[in-house]
């Protein structure tokens, strides 16, 4: 019984220094209220990337020379499906300009019809030609014009720097992790929004239309689309005021929870930027999710106080009351989701670490702001006369229905709803095996489908014969390895294997690139188009191409084999990383390595099965920790499995309704199992802590829960149903991975809540047998 | 100029033959690769066996038959190197030829294939093939490569045709067998230009090649005799038009018409610039040039007037042919089919 000394020791001394605790906290506040207003959205490529992933090894490896996988691509659209004329391709010098000027943009990567690497080829009788498409004297009139489209079909860059259909023509750049000027991290927002302005606000016209895609234009849409997180926040602390007040009756018992909840939001991001971090656009909701925990677990707090006020208990001594019997069962589910959302640790990639910190520390904040805070400012409420008639009346109806809710605790109902918790598990967990890992549609995932940027993505895709979706496979070999024939003919057959793959658009390589190259100085045979074994030749083949293509490095020791995907759905990364797999090991030796992986969809297969690798230990660490702080508070092996059994049953059924509604198991969703579980086990720990004494005591469960209904019934309930009701309305947001989580977070909310006043109360009646 | 051309392949033989010995592996032949993209990747000849089966070969040793131009069956073959043609001497005996002087024979239709010959180390494709009977063939290629068989491939004998070298080269030859025994053995591998294409034209055989070469034979290719030159870029195709003129087509839009068994040519008057893989024409009389960057001329019956229908995609069509009504064409993405009543 040290614990409850402890805790006694810790209320007497709260309690006698209230003031001083209360002006603690006030100046606690105003400070990280200071530093909170200084929190930056803060979105690295980096950080969405498993950096320990054996592909992100290698991508690293030859980011150096390659570049990453932080590609930006420009589209220029004239609306006439011509781009063939003076007004565009002066706009379109100008945007070339404009991006290649733009701080953040590795200069040496920025390629279009305009960049001088880009040049043509052209066979003539004693030999071939060339020069760069757009000719050093080029003057944007028809003649002029006429050549360079003549020089563009030459120079097989239809597809990739022109449309099609030449309605569109591209300007392709790569970012830096590191502006070389300032030496500091490049800033993804700020980029995006100086794309926003500088390229579409300039360049967007009547007659041409502006369409960029990649990563830190899509970072920037989100963060863009975060800021209506506001609206939500404002709408969820209103909702949840009025229910608060329809709940308690009372002006000042409605401010106070909600005010400790802003309390512990505002410390939470002022430690977040006390610590040096920022927040990004993914967790954005996280604050949110704090206000509402912290509300749930201040209405426990009111509640509580309440009804001892009503039942003739000073202010004072009604909330320390409150705070001794709270402090156990709420700091015991406040830790519970603390270490549930820490679990997500253990997941290498930069952001679920930062929502793993940023949630955790908010959550640990709701112990100081409502387990303490809130009583102590209790105890200072005036209760009216009117309030305590009204709370003290006896409400019979409402007894009538948690007596007849009892009746789950009885073995005639319970073995019902064991059976049918049974049923539901099963197709659950049936259901939940079909999960699938990474993102389930086209597009960019975080946002919706009808969207400017999935717009835009999807105009590129099918103007061009290229797209952002692109994965390379690093061919890693010895020095002048595009001189041996045996070496290249491995990268090219690799390559036209892997271009059989269904889910693969088109492919480039140095050896396919260089057997043109040999094409054209044979008179422009295509029976020419082979991998000469002659050395002189394909030297002559090979050493034509630059390294400013990305298709090789100095020493051509490493040749990436890119392969344009149509999309990058989970299963289409699955079907062509295993392919990839199998034809890299079957045609790799000693000397000549096919590695995964980089570009955009490298990193994306990579955190596919980092999340993949993760789920499984990610719910054992959740699970472990939270049953080891139901057996500490419970010290009972039955009521931690009465919490435990509805909690998993929820779990496994979150998932079958991922299944179900097309959500696939990624970097945004991920983290909402360890929440919800985290979350869920409040409801369970509220009710149980109540009855675990009366059933220790030998009181029957009916009875047990009957009481503990009456004590937390309508609190548990409140809870349940205000956080549903705040988190459903994420299904509104800009953002389709907030609309994800709303939908599944709700579910989590209502079921867990029917969870631990249905099934727990189902599992105690076979647990407890009344001797 | 023959001279500089002469020097630098003499440099390349030095090299290659310091590299040949550390290849092995890559030396050997291995069964092409059964793809379901063979029919949307490069080919480079097709053919029909009487009226029922079409047989198109490319590159990585893709030979795919067909019976109705629209479904394809990918057949093995026993190697990857790139197919340059294919050609049957009745409905079941075939042979195609390609890189690394590889020979490929059916005997049955096309449906499986055995190799008669592969020969990596000479490095030069072959370029084309033709079969006098089902014994006697010859197959031509790069820098004069020349193989002949009197036993239905089972035994493929090499052959240097110096006689269609100009005087001086002949001279030069000489010479040098003389004084420079290794250089000469060179030499022999790169003095002849490339021979592109044979075309029989009854008991003639016509052959067209690098840098405008033309010659004719008529005791089956034993001996050559080369034409006056009349154009100095390479000629890819040579055919007999219905109206019984010799045509012939090449580089960079050159085309050549010569009504008197080839002593005088005439430049068709054509504006396209691309290069022209191959001519062929239709029962009527249409003639039909096609070629690279998707150039695609169809004459009129008179075959004197061209019309341009040349493919938006500018992909290099290689070769074709007319068969039950459609325009079958085998370019560098695959097979294209056109319907001929689109063609008016």
């Amino acid at each position: 019984m040290s614990v409850n000394r402890l805790v006694n020791k810790f209320e007497y001394a709260l309690f006698r220094h209230r003031t001083l605790v209360i002006i603690a906290f006030v100046a606690a506040t105003i400070f990280l209220l200071m530093k909170a207003t200084t929190i930056k959205l803060d979105a690295a490529f980096t950080k969405n990337i498993p950096l320990q992933h054996q592909y992100m090894q290698t991508y690293l490896r030859h980011a150096q020379d390659f570049g990453g996988a932080n590609n930006i691509l420009v589209s220029l659209c004239d609306q006439n499906g011509d781009i063939f004329n003076e007004g565009f391709f002066d706009t379109f010098r100008k945007a070339h300009d404009e991006l290649l000027y733009t701080s953040g943009v590795n200069r040496v990567l920025v390629k279009s019809l305009f960049s001088p690497s880009t040049r043509f080829v052209e066979v003539v009788e004693d030999g071939f030609a060339g020069g760069p498409v757009i000719p050093a004297d080029f003057v944007a009139n028809a003649a002029g014009l006429a050549k360079v489209k003549e020089n563009t079909e030459k120079a097989g860059i239809v597809g990739r720097m022109v449309a099609d259909d030449y309605s569109c023509a591209m300007i392709s750049a790569q970012l830096l992790d590191v502006d070389p000027e300032t030496g500091k991290q490049i800033d993804t927002i700020g980029f995006a929004n100086t794309l926003e302005q500088n390229v579409r606000g300039k360049y967007q016209s009547d007659t041409i239309s502006v369409h960029i895609i990649g990563f830190a234009k899509m970072v920037g849409d989100v963060a863009e689309g975060a800021k209506g997180v506001l609206v939500f926040f404002a709408i969820a602390i209103a909702v949840t005021s009025i229910m608060v007040f329809f709940f308690c009756r009372s002006l000042m018992l409605t401010v106070l929870p909600i005010a400790c909840s802003l309390i512990a939001v505002i410390w939470q991001m002022g430690l977040l930027s006390v610590m040096g971090f920022g927040i990004d656009p993914m967790s954005i909701l996280v604050p949110f999710l704090v206000f509402a925990i912290g509300v749930s677990h201040g209405v426990q707090m009111i509640n509580s106080t309440g009804k001892r006020v009503a039942a003739g208990m000073d202010a004072k001594t009604a909330a320390q009351a409150s705070f001794r019997k709270l402090l156990v069962p709420g700091g015991v589910a406040l830790l519970s989701d603390t270490v549930g959302f820490l679990t997500l640790l253990i997941i290498e990639i930069g952001v679920i670490r930062e929502l793993a910190i940023t949630a955790s520390l908010g959550v640990a904040v709701i112990i100081l702001t409502n387990l303490i805070l809130l009583p102590v400012l209790m105890s200072f409420v005036r209760f009216s006369k009117s309030y305590k008639e009204r709370a003290s009346a006896p409400s019979p109806k409402i007894d009538k229905v948690w007596y007849g809710l009892s009746a789950f605790a009885t073995r005639k109902y319970a073995a019902v709803i064991l059976i049918i918790t049974a049923a539901l598990f099963a197709f659950g967990y049936m259901q939940s095996q079909q999960l699938k890992i990474g993102d389930l549609h086209a597009g960019a995932p975080a946002l919706h489908e009808n969207s400017r940027y999935n717009q835009d993505t999807f105009l590129i895709t099918d103007r061009y014969a290229i797209s952002v979706d692109y994965l390379n496979v690093m061919v890693e070999t010895i020095p002048s390895a595009c001189t041996e024939h045996s070496i290249m003919a491995k990268v090219d057959r690799f390559q036209w294997l892997m271009e059989n793959v269904e889910g693969v658009q088109s492919t480039v390589s140095l050896a396919s690139v260089s057997k043109s190259i040999n094409a054209a100085f044979n008179e422009g045979n295509v029976k020419w188009r082979v991998l000469p074994r002659n050395t002189q030749s394909l030297v002559q083949a090979s050493s034509r191409v630059e390294t400013s293509t990305g298709l090789l490095n100095a020493d051509c020791s490493v040749m990436p084999v890119i392969l344009f995907l149509q999309d990058h759905k989970a299963q289409t990364i699955e079907r062509v990383v295993a392919a990839a797999k199998k034809y890299g090991s079957e045609l790799g030796d000693e000397q000549t390595q096919f590695m995964l992986a980089s570009g955009p969809v490298g990193v994306m297969a990579a955190t596919n099965e980092a999340v993949a690798e993760a789920q499984q230990p990610m719910m054992w660490y959740v699970y472990g920790a939270v049953i080891i702080l139901c057996l500490l508070s419970f010290r009972s092996m039955r009521a931690t499995i009465s919490v435990i059994l509805p909690l998993y049953v929820v779990s496994v059924l979150a998932t079958a309704l991922m299944t179900w509604l097309q959500i696939g198991l990624t970097v945004s969703t991920l983290p909402v199992i360890a929440l919800g579980v985290g979350i869920g086990v409040d409801y369970g720990i509220y009710i149980l802590s109540n009855m675990s004494q009366m059933l220790r005591d030998g009181t029957g469960a009916r009875q047990a829960y009957y009481e503990a209904l009456k004590e937390r019934g309508s609190a548990v309930l409140f809870t349940g149903i205000t956080l549903a009701i705040g988190v459903s309305t994420w299904v509104f947001s800009a953002l389709k991975f907030q609309v994800d989580m709303g939908i599944l977070l709700t579910f989590m909310f209502i079921v867990n809540m029917l969870g631990a006043i249905v099934v727990l109360p189902a599992l105690a009646a076979f647990l407890w047998r009344k001797d | 100029m023959r001279r500089t051309i002469i020097c630098l392949t003499a440099i390349h033989a030095m090299f290659f033959a310091t590299t040949v010995a550390a290849e092995t592996v890559d030396n050997q032949p291995q069964t092409s690769d059964i793809a379901i993209l063979a029919e949307k990747a490069l080919l480079t000849d097709i053919t029909a066996i009487g009226d029922q089966i079409l047989v198109a070969v490319g590159e990585r040793g893709h030979i795919l038959r067909s019976q109705d131009a629209k479904n394809w069956v990918q057949a093995t073959v026993p190697v990857q190197a790139n197919l340059n043609s294919v050609y049957f001497v009745n409905k079941q005996q075939g042979w195609a030829v390609g890189h690394d002087a590889s020979i490929l024979a059916t005997q049955d239709g096309g449906v499986s294939w055995q190799l008669q010959h592969f020969a990596p180390q000479v490095d030069k494709p072959l370029f084309d093939v033709y079969f006098f009977d089902s014994q006697h063939g010859i197959a031509v290629g790069a820098y004069g490569l020349f193989y002949r068989t009197t036993d239905s491939g089972k035994n493929w004998q090499k052959e240097f045709h110096p006689e269609v070298l100009s005087e001086d080269d002949q001279d030069y030859l000489q010479q040098l067998q003389e004084s420079d025994e290794q250089m000469y053995e060179t030499e022999l591998g790169a003095i002849l230009p490339h021979f592109n294409r044979l075309y029989a034209d009854g008991n003639v055989l016509y052959m067209a090649g690098e840098a405008g070469f033309v010659a004719k034979s008529i005791d089956n290719g034993l001996s050559w005799l080369r034409l006056d030159e009349f154009y100095n870029g390479s000629l890819f195709d040579i055919t007999r038009t219905t109206q019984m003129s010799l045509l012939t087509v090449g580089l960079r839009g050159h085309a050549f018409i010569s009504d008197d068994q080839g002593m005088n040519w005439q430049q068709v008057a054509l504006t396209e610039s691309a290069t022209f893989n191959s001519a062929f024409s239709d029962a009527s009389g249409r003639q039909y040039l096609v070629g690279n960057a998707g150039v695609l001329l169809v004459s009129d019956k008179t075959g004197k007037t061209y019309t341009d229908y040349s493919q938006p995609d500018g992909k290099a069509i290689v070769n074709g042919l007319i068969w039950q009504g459609q325009l079958i064409l085998v370019t560098k993405v695959g097979i294209k089919t056109i319907n001929l009543s689109e063609l008016n």
